[in-house]
């Protein structure tokens, strides 16, 4: 088998012009058996091993470190979405919508009591012009009495 | 926006973390002590969170500080070369089985080897080989430039090497 191209790579990794990729190659190809490699790539073996030695803490570490930063929680409620976090703007909303509505259609009817309201105004008109001026009062005294003893039951000028 | 969790996005950075400053202070409990300081220290900034680009580049560099700071009061305390020397022999016999014993001792030399550079080339060398990352991202942790790290990874192969040969052929 050629290890030429190994060879190669190993002059160009102590010279510090491998890529990652040759890198990784590298260790890939010395994490196969030592006996089975050549005699002069052999003593690089335990090299590559040492490099690929990963020391790692316990679980217990992350328990601990979990209860030291206590506020966890706290990180979970800031994932709630907008939508979600609008949510009570949106019931707000939605009362104000029904009031305005409501509101709206009361006005409404308010609105229709109010046509015998105007036609009373028409009324006052008609006794106005009587009223304002005396000299007409006087010359038509009985049709403004008429009027206002017409218009006075319904108690509205009182 | 992508949201950050400090559970699924930091805590699993631990172990590279761990590796980073037991390649600083050469001892476990030292070591543990500063990925425990400097999650923690994460935590404290969760309100700048956002503003980072990469969470493990950020982890990774207040690691190397805090675990530089630790070193440096240690030296003060003059008790680290004899620590050394103690502490590696133990991790390989407590952590593996007997009858890997030969190739283990060849794998803790190397180790010792690459703990007695000085410390940026032994970053540097951790960073590179053992957790594969590019010269940027190195450069980023470190806050040095790619050039740099690029001739602290030259020279702590060169000398990994150098030595190794001297010591297969001394066999020591």
């Amino acid at each position: 088998m050629d290890y030429k191209y190994i060879e190669q790579l190993l002059e160009r990794y102590f010279e510090a012009e491998t890529t990652l990729k040759e890198e990784q190659i590298l260790k890939a190809f010395f994490e196969q058996n030592e006996e089975e490699l050549p005699e002069n790539l052999r003593r690089y073996h335990s090299l590559f091993a040492a490099l690929g030695q990963e020391e790692t803490l316990g679980d217990d570490f992350d328990e601990r470190l979990l209860q030291m930063t206590e506020e966890a929680p706290r990180v979970k409620a800031r994932t709630i979405s907008m939508a979600e976090r609008l949510k009570p703007l949106f019931r707000a909303a939605a009362v104000v919508a029904i009031l305005l509505t409501l509101s709206n259609a009361l006005n409404q009817s308010f609105n229709d009591n109010d046509t015998w309201v105007d036609q009373s105004d028409y009324a006052l008109e008609q006794i106005e012009p009587a009223a304002g001026e005396p000299a007409m009062a006087y010359d038509q005294p009985t049709d403004s009495l008429v009027s206002d003893t017409l218009f006075k039951p319904t108690g509205y000028l009182e | 926006m992508k949201e950050i969790s400090f559970r699924t996005d930091v805590l699993p950075l631990k172990n590279e973390l761990f590796r980073l400053a037991l390649r600083i202070t050469l001892n476990r409990a030292d070591a543990e002590d500063v990925v425990q300081e400097t999650l923690i220290k994460v935590w404290n900034r969760r309100e700048q969170w956002e503003q980072i680009d990469s969470m493990e580049a950020f982890c990774m560099t207040i690691c190397r500080n805090m675990a530089l700071d630790r070193q440096k009061r240690m030296d003060y305390q003059n008790a680290s070369l004899d620590d050394v020397g103690h502490e590696a022999p133990d991790r390989s016999y407590s952590a593996n089985p007997e009858e890997q014993a030969v190739q283990r001792d060849k794998v803790e030399r190397v180790r010792r080897l690459m703990d007695q550079l000085p410390e940026k080339q032994r970053t540097c060398m951790q960073l590179r080989d053992v957790e594969g990352k590019s010269y940027k991202e190195i450069a980023d942790v470190m806050n040095i430039t790619e050039q740099q790290v690029k001739v602290n990874i030259f020279r702590a192969r060169q000398t990994i090497k150098q030595k190794y040969i001297e010591q297969e052929q001394y066999g020591l």
